[in-house]
């Protein structure tokens, strides 16, 4: 575990209803840890991209509930904290492979997401992003087609699905995200400098010699 | 006695940006370097293991006790338990199993893919490096074979290290194809930038957030296909028929108290790392389920393991503020030219020298009382990313978002102010042994990733990693896929642990720890 100067200062938080007394210097995982409750599922990368701890908070005095990470967010005074379950898995399946030609993809996707047409505006997604992204302006490229640009928006995203637990239209955002960030990768990456590389292995130009043992090069530190 | 804070602001008022510092003074030799400051040639930290096929070699103690150790499951807990047929069973869900699933699903093989945590769950989504493959016209597969040779210390096995850069421009293909996107220039060439201790810019990135652009297009292609899932389940023990065998695993469930058996042709390991072990009680930057796994179940059915006293330590972990130490900050900020600086502002090191090396030369500097204290156990050096912010004015957030995103979370901009750097605990460089075809000694046992040792020797350079995970997972569900038509699915059970639990008692081993670990205890998990 991370080593942790001594606690000098104490807060109590509630977290699933159950109220601690925690270190202020600790995340919200910490906090659980160092007060000897179990948790595993919810955590995963601890470095605020893998998407598994995501939280609903609720800090004192104020009636907003914000939507965040638990490897992230350190305890205060006062919080309230939920890990909420994940919703549902989509049920839509498609392959990259499938799509004929560029020309088709707009065709797929309508077919696949047809609810980001429904996008009432309301901002939820927006709001609930834990990494910032305009969600909502993405769905709105989408349904115009610019995919390019809506991939570019979600570089940033982990995949926490915090944007479909907060559209009313049951959009989910990240999926629609990541659609785009794949069709432009698989229909406009042809990079020339890789193409030229794999047609020279092809073509075997290209080999690699194995040294010899007696042509090996003085051990450094030779161990098992 | 000051605090911790006033040690750290102290420090930082008597750092001064400089766009014109000279290079490091003479420098130690190699070998001097790293026998004297590297966690790996701490003989004290070593013992030779006891029991299994590697009895004799060098381990870490640490590794070593739970390689020897005893078994979480009994006869009795099986009895009831349901069995699962299927062609091919990958565990793990990182990048290496998610490859390894997708290619031997591709070939119509019935795949499985049981996961601790949630599929994508892995050190793989952090990786921030990039991915190497020679593509550019002053580089050669040749080049790449030499570099990552020499870095490993000429440690690696020549035949896997071969391949690993023969397979890397289709390694890239492929991943395109999955739909993961890389930085291209205005002409839409891939663009590259150089790894420590290698001889030409080779690394392809997709910003600072390679590993997370290439597990989402894996994940979603994995959610894509017919490969049946088993999310928070991890195995706790391999099966085996007569001959010794792999045939399946016993897979546990985090949600429902039980377990399940799955028969299998072909069983690939894609376990990943270690860095939860915490070695030499080092922070890590790897993620919670990265607790060597793999190696333990593979051990205890016989398999080959190498290089199990190698480990690499990232020279760029943070170490301040106290609460993220460990976390990762990325190579390539000092591939575009960031500099370290001990407390008197001067460099100590070619920053661009191999990964073992750099990390001793900061350990040394930390030692010998040249590095920032920040408490009475702790200290590390800057890394002097306001210097290189001023030489390329816009890098930092054009980059390295999430470098910057680190430096608001642990409230230190990174433009203006250097980060606190030291060692933390990043990749196992050995494993367990395998061909290129990822075979273990077992029959029916595969390995790919993390978790497989031979191409890195003694140390890793970046970027092979990722490259590693999908040439050799590929090349793991492909081969593993083709058992299916060989034979019938054989018997299962878990006699091979009578001779390993019969090992353990005759060599005197206490039986009290049972692995593997799966968690580490901080966790409350039991």
């Amino acid at each position: 575990m991370n080593d942790i100067d001594k606690i000098q200062e104490y807060v109590a938080v509630t977290i699933n209803g159950q109220q601690i007394s925690a270190g202020a210097t600790l995340s919200v995982i910490e906090a659980l840890w160092h007060t000897g409750n179990t948790r595993i599922k919810g955590v995963g990368c601890l470095e605020g991209v893998c998407g598994s701890c995501r939280i609903l908070v609720r800090r004192a005095n104020r009636s907003k509930v914000t939507m965040e990470l638990a490897c992230q967010t350190y305890v205060e005074k006062g919080m309230h904290v939920i890990f909420p379950p994940f919703p549902p898995s989509a049920l839509r399946s498609y392959q990259l492979t499938d799509i004929k030609n560029s020309q088709e993809i707009e065709l797929q996707f309508q077919h696949l997401f047809p609810e980001v047409n429904q996008c009432r505006s309301c901002g939820g997604c927006t709001e609930s992003c834990p990494k910032g992204i305009n969600v909502e302006q993405g769905m709105h490229l989408a349904a115009k087609g610019q995919f390019r640009e809506t991939g570019e928006l979600f570089i940033e995203c982990i995949m926490c699905d915090l944007c479909q637990t907060a559209c009313p239209e049951f959009i989910d955002p990240q999926y629609v995200g990541l659609f785009s960030r794949r069709v432009t990768a698989f229909f406009h990456l042809q990079p020339a400098n890789l193409m030229h590389r794999l047609e020279q292995l092809q073509q075997g130009h290209l080999t690699v010699v194995e040294p010899t043992s007696t042509a090996l090069p003085e051990q450094n530190n030779g161990s098992t | 006695m000051m605090s911790n804070e006033n040690l750290y602001a102290t420090a930082l008022r008597r750092y001064q940006p400089n766009t014109n510092r000279s290079a490091p003074g003479d420098e130690m030799a190699p070998n001097e370097l790293l026998n004297n400051f590297h966690p790996d040639y701490d003989q004290n930290a070593m013992v030779a293991l006891q029991t299994g096929s590697n009895q004799g070699d060098l381990c870490h103690r640490q590794l070593a006790a739970w390689l020897q150790s005893d078994t979480r499951i009994k006869e009795a807990d099986l009895i009831n338990a349901p069995v699962i047929e299927t062609d091919v069973l990958v565990i793990g869900g990182g990048g290496a199993g998610c490859a390894a699933a997708l290619t031997a699903s591709a070939t119509n093989a019935q795949v499985c893919l049981a996961t601790k945590l949630r599929l994508g769950d892995s050190n793989t989504i952090m990786a921030e490096g990039g991915i190497q493959a020679a593509i550019e016209k002053n580089d050669t597969p040749q080049m790449h074979f030499d570099d990552t040779y020499k870095a490993g210390h000429y440690q690696g096995k020549t035949a896997l290290i071969k391949q690993l850069v023969l397979d890397g421009p289709d390694v890239i293909r492929w991943l395109i194809q999955q739909g993961m996107q890389f930085d291209t220039n205005a002409s839409g060439d891939l663009l590259t930038r150089r790894a420590g201790g290698t001889s030409a810019d080779r690394v392809l990135y997709c910003r600072d957030y390679t590993g997370l652009e290439m597990m989402r297009a894996l994940r979603e292609a994995t959610l894509n296909s017919t490969v049946a899932r088993h999310d928070y389940s991890p195995v706790v023990e391999l099966l085996s028929n007569k001959q010794g065998h792999c045939t399946g695993a016993v897979l546990a469930s985090l949600e429902k108290d039980n377990y399940t058996l799955v028969k299998a042709h072909a069983v690939i390991l894609a376990t990943g790392g270690i860095g939860r072990m915490h070695l030499n009680a080092f922070p890590t930057s790897n993620h919670l389920g990265a607790t060597g796994d793999g190696l333990v179940l593979a051990y205890r059915l016989g398999a080959k393991l190498q290089n199990l006293n190698s480990f690499q330590y990232h020279p760029t972990g943070l170490a301040w503020p106290h609460n993220l130490s460990g976390t990762l900050i990325t190579e390539a900020v000092r591939s575009a030219g960031a500099q370290l600086l001990n407390a008197q502002g001067e460099r100590f090191i070619d920053e661009l020298k191999p990964r073992d090396l750099v990390a001793a030369a900061i350990i040394r500097e930390c030692i010998e009382g040249r590095g920032i204290r920040v408490s009475e156990h702790s200290a590390g050096v800057w890394l002097d990313t306001p210097t290189l912010e001023r030489q390329t004015p816009g890098i930092l957030n054009q980059r390295f978002p999430k470098l910057v995103a680190l430096g608001k979370r642990s409230q230190i901009d990174p433009h203006h102010t250097p980060l606190l750097i030291y060692p933390t605990l990043h990749y196992q460089n050995g494993g367990v042994s395998i061909n290129k075809n990822g075979e273990t000694t077992i029959p029916g046992l595969y390995c790919a990733g993390e978790t497989s040792g031979g191409i890195h020797g003694k140390n890793r350079i970046m970027g092979n990693a990722l490259l590693e995970i999908i040439s050799f997972g590929r090349r793991a569900g492909l081969h593993a896929a083709q058992r299916r038509v060989k034979q019938k699915h054989q018997k299962i059970s878990i006699s091979h642990l009578i001779k390993f639990r019969n090992d353990l008692t005759k060599a005197s081993l206490p039986m009290a720890l049972k692995g593997p670990m799966l968690f580490p205890d901080y966790t409350g998990f039991k």
